[in-house]
């Protein structure tokens, strides 16, 4: 089959009729002129006018072919010659089929896309198979969503697989593609097992460990490996957003939010001036450029503000290049309501860094007043009847020794109309009368206290340290792995003890390492309870100055309150899962994909713990989660997800590289059938035809002159 | 530089044929044609001796009276000639490359002849023809002849095709012995035919002269571009590529004109070729010198 590089220039073959129109012209426009001796003419022409006619064809011939081959050459034909064909045409081949379909084959620098050309090579292997070969396909980077695993002999059901193959947008996995053809061939019956690989030869993805085994598999298994490069050996260049990072600022009045972009630069020449632009809920919001070093990085942070009070998304993008998949990335945030909290100390000092909640305010409101989402309120036991705790959305008794029976009954009601509260004891906490005042918001009734610690006078035993319990709370899973690891460095000297039998709707968030519990949560009505049996200061522990002090806090308030979403959504890569804990009221669990795609979520239980699980993270973009089509207060609305950044950088595995890998194996590697002058180790792809198109044009220029002056 | 009266586009400028006739023949060929007849008329030309078989009724009685012998007077002949002036009115006669054409050229010249021959006292007659004689207008003497002559001439306009042959046949009986007959044609016709008739009047002692006239373009054929060429006899037409035919144009034109020149010579008619550009008066004076020096002897009696 011919192709054409620059096909644009076939156009020219249209001028091969200009000679024709000339000759109709210039017959149209011979001049006419009697003659007497026009009978000499006749005799004359009798003889020569068979001559003067066939010459007068062949001349326009010789000058039509002249342009119409002139033009061809131009064009630059070439005949793909793929080495699909069966050496011997008798002897059966079984075959597979690797197709690189990573998002970097979506490569087009004003051809088509490397992937397309993947396509089109298949293509034509296929067809150049006979009867009797077998092919199984498979793609590089999704292993399981477009394979046809199976040897097939049906060419028509293989091309049609190919032609619906669409690019992916995860990154190469070369080395399992192999595994997987292997085994495919390790079962085939030909006599020769081949196997085609179409890739852009860029580096990522090739596992150079796995050739210290594989290779052994693939001379054992594999007759022929031929690699076809359809980069053509070209230096492939790209500009890329290899990371975003959102951070949002609510204050009391507005919301700020700073992204943080970093571009690099993934071409030979410095990059200036390149436009980049963020986006807010489908409006352009901030935008700057970069100017970037070759094979470097550059970061800049853009500013703007969003509106309280409600989720939003977005995406940063810079200008288009030959590789536009990772020109975008997208992210998504929630701009939740500030909390108010009431900080109840029930054991103020004058020096401030003694004070009960003093640990505790810092670390719902760390910094400037408008660092934080809560805003915490501090008062003390004879200040409180000067609130009103419907104004609050938490409330915290901070080792509280009484409270007026007005406000124990507001509390309750508080409670049961929806509010929070969390108990924490301390030296002022007398069990009974918080058995009696607050029993029916406690989680357990409180025993009496017991001190641990080997240095204090009281001392029975070492210090207690604190544990995560299993499955772990809602209100833990925004610790990371360093927090949760942290948890058994806590001491604590002295907690309350409390009464085994749970008072119903109880859940156990920390326990102690003997086993009692810590931090325990009860459901009242429509209200949340929090006990934590030791003090929220430093005289019975040293947790308010452990790192986990903080998040924990601010997540249990925002567990408490319903806001349980985070403020800035992490993204999910392409092609990974997506996963989130399962309350135990909701059994399904919808994700609508950006092309519109709904996948419902069934629980599974991951880890003893049922969570929902999402494989289908196949596009880039924006993901919806709703529940009964409604979105859920216990789930991100909306969370991002972008390419994966390390198949931005298109540097290329070279053939000698790759020869030296597969040493021993009978490989080939050649450019796919567009490509010029690139190395071909063994084999040829392509055969060009304009060298000889352009031997023929000059060869009829020389007709052409020898004829006409005859 | 003052035009050559004499060349054929200067002549074509002047409108009567008598004219141009009479500026043809006065002004170049006075002086240099006499009758070559001899015979009885008042100009006395010579004494010669007696000898027996001459008749008694020429003796010189007033010459024997004073020197006793006999002597027999010779006088200029009153010429009696008959000229029969055929002229081909065919439609390639039209042809004309540059100011005058074929048919023009050979009308003065007729007209010239005509004129040269009337003014010697010769008698001249005109057939006009094509494929058919389309005019016939017998000799006569009388100078006033000429304007009949001329007059015919001025009306011709050539058309159709041309049968030199068959017109000739048709003239053998009725042209008697002893004329001159004057062919004026491009004789783009069958010569071997012409040739058979042009014998038939010489066998009967007629003189055949016969004028070959031919344009420039004819015999050099200087085309150029692709060129549709159309007959003027009739409606044949013909693409052609002069480049590549004039060769073999030319060669084909000058194996007819050597096969014609060839014939004549064999059968010793004279045959004038005659390139309508050369000057009218050049191409008598060239003929009529060839003739004085060639013919002359033939009609001494």
């Amino acid at each position: 089959m011919i192709s054409f590089l620059n096909p644009l220039l076939l156009f020219g073959v249209l001028g091969a009729v200009i000679p024709v129109i000339i000759h109709l012209i210039n017959k149209k426009k011979a001049i006419s002129h009697k003659f007497a001796a026009i009978d000499f003419i006749l005799q004359t022409n009798k003889r020569i006018s068979v001559k003067f006619k066939l010459r007068q064809l062949i001349l326009l011939i010789l000058r039509a072919s002249l342009l119409a081959f002139l033009a061809m050459a131009l064009a630059r034909p070439f005949v793909k010659n793929f080495i699909g064909g069966t050496p011997e045409k008798d002897v059966p081949t079984s075959n597979v089929i690797i197709v690189d379909d990573s998002y970097s084959m979506q490569y087009s620098d004003n051809h088509e896309s490397f992937f397309m050309s993947a396509k089109t090579a298949a293509m034509e292997i296929i067809n150049n198979l006979t009867k009797n070969d077998d092919t199984a396909v498979i793609t590089c980077s999704s292993l399981g969503s477009q394979v046809l695993p199976e040897l097939d002999y049906d060419k028509k059901n293989l091309l049609n697989f190919i032609e619906q193959a669409q690019p992916g947008f995860a990154t190469t996995h070369i080395t399992p593609a192999l595994d997987a053809a292997i085994e495919v061939l390790t079962s085939a019956k030909a006599s020769i097992k081949r196997i085609f690989l179409l890739t852009d030869l860029t580096r990522n993805g090739w596992d150079i460990d796995w050739f210290k085994s594989g290779n052994e598999k693939l001379r054992s298994h594999v007759s022929n490996i031929h690699i076809i490069d359809l980069s053509e050996g070209r230096e492939l260049k790209n500009i890329a957003i290899t990371h975003i990072e959102p951070q949002i600022n609510v204050s009391e009045r507005s919301a700020e939010s700073t992204i943080k972009v970093i571009v690099s630069n993934f071409t030979p020449t410095r990059i200036k001036n390149l436009l980049a632009q963020v986006f807010l809920d489908q409006k352009k919001v901030a935008q700057g450029f970069f100017n970037i070093d070759t094979n470097a990085s550059e970061t800049k942070e853009f500013y703007f503000s969003v509106e309280k009070g409600k989720g939003h998304t977005g995406w940063v993008e810079i200008s288009e290049d030959s590789l536009n998949v990772d020109n975008k990335r997208y992210f998504a945030m929630n701009t939740s309501n500030k909390l108010d909290a009431l900080l109840i100390d029930g054991d103020p000092k004058t020096n401030i860094y003694e004070s009960e909640t003093f640990y505790l305010e810092k670390a719902l409101n760390p910094g400037r007043e408008h660092a934080s989402s809560i805003k915490p309120t501090i008062c003390s036991i004879h200040e409180v009847k000067n609130f009103d705790f419907a104004n609050f959305d938490i409330v915290f008794l901070c080792n509280v020794e009484t409270l007026p029976l007005e406000k124990i009954h507001e509390l309750d009601k508080f409670v049961k109309e929806g509010g929070s509260v969390i108990f924490s004891l301390g030296n002022k906490v007398d069990s009974n009368y918080y058995n009696n005042s607050f029993g029916t918001l406690l989680p357990h009734r409180l025993h009496t206290a017991r001190t641990f610690s080997s240095d204090s006078p009281l001392s029975e035993e070492q210090p207690l340290h604190l544990k995560a319990t299993e499955p772990i709370h809602p209100a833990l899973r925004i610790l990371s792995e360093t927090n949760m690891s942290t948890l058994s460095s806590v001491k604590f000297y002295r907690v309350f003890y409390v009464d085994p039998a749970p008072l119903g709707n109880c859940k156990t968030i920390l326990s102690f390492s003997d086993d009692t519990p810590a931090l325990i949560e009860r459901q009242v009505d429509r209200g949340r309870c929090v006990l934590f049996t030791s003090s929220i200061d430093r005289d019975w522990t040293d947790m308010p100055v452990k790192p986990f002090f903080l998040p924990l806090m601010q997540q249990l308030c925002r567990f408490l309150t319903g806001n349980i979403a985070e403020e800035i959504q992490s993204e999910t890569l392409a092609m990974h899962e997506w996963q989130s804990p399962c309350p135990e009221d909701i059994n399904s669990l919808e994700i609508t994909n950006p092309e519109g795609t709904k996948t419902v979520l069934q629980p599974q239980v991951i880890n003893n713990e049922k969570s929902f699980l999402c494989n289908e993270t196949n596009f880039p973009g924006i993901y919806t989660v709703t529940v009964d089509g409604k979105p859920h207060p216990q789930f991100t609305q909306k969370f991002p997800v972008n390419v994966e950044t390390t198949e931005s950088n298109l540097d290329k595995i070279s053939q000698k590289e790759l020869a030296a890998l597969m040493g021993g194996t009978n490989l080939t590697i050649t450019t796919s059938p567009v490509s010029e002058g690139s190395e071909v180790l063994m084999g040829e792809a392509k055969k060009t035809l304009w060298g000889t198109l352009l031997f023929l044009t000059i060869c009829i220029l020389f007709v052409e002159s020898f004829v006409s002056r005859k | 530089m003052p035009e050559n009266p004499f060349d054929p586009v200067t002549l074509s400028k002047i409108a009567s044929m008598e004219l141009r006739a009479r500026l043809v023949v006065d002004g170049a060929l006075s002086g240099i044609h006499k009758s070559p007849y001899k015979g009885s008329s008042i100009e006395f030309l010579e004494h010669k001796e007696y000898s027996p078989g001459n008749e008694i009724k020429h003796i010189d009685w007033k010459v024997h009276a004073r020197t006793d012998k006999y002597y027999i007077k010779e006088f200029e002949e009153e010429t009696n000639l008959k000229c029969y002036i055929f002229l081909d009115t065919s439609g390639s006669m039209e042809y004309k490359s540059t100011g005058i054409s074929k048919f023009e050229y050979a009308s003065t010249l007729a007209a010239s002849l005509a004129y040269l021959l009337l003014k010697q006292s010769d008698m001249v007659g005109l057939i006009s023809f094509g494929d058919k004689v389309l005019q016939y207008i017998p000799p006569r003497s009388r100078i006033t002849h000429l304007h009949v002559l001329l007059n015919a001439l001025t009306g011709l306009k050539p058309a159709g095709k041309s049968n030199t042959s068959v017109i000739l046949n048709e003239f053998i009986e009725k042209i008697s012995r002893r004329s001159l007959i004057i062919i004026i044609s491009d004789f783009f016709d069958d010569i071997n035919k012409v040739i058979t008739q042009v014998k038939y009047f010489q066998f009967k002692k007629n003189e055949v002269i016969l004028f070959h006239i031919l344009d420039p373009y004819e015999l050099t054929f200087p085309f150029e571009t692709i060129t549709y060429f159309e007959s003027m006899e009739d409606e044949r037409r013909i693409l052609a590529d002069p480049k590549s035919i004039k060769d073999r144009y030319l060669s084909e034109m000058n194996r007819f004109l050597e096969q014609f020149k060839q014939a004549c010579f064999e059968n010793q008619i004279d045959y004038c070729l005659i390139d309508s550009s050369t000057p009218l008066d050049q191409a008598l004076i060239n003929f009529l010198a060839r003739r004085e020096s060639t013919s002359r002897p033939r009609y001494k009696s």
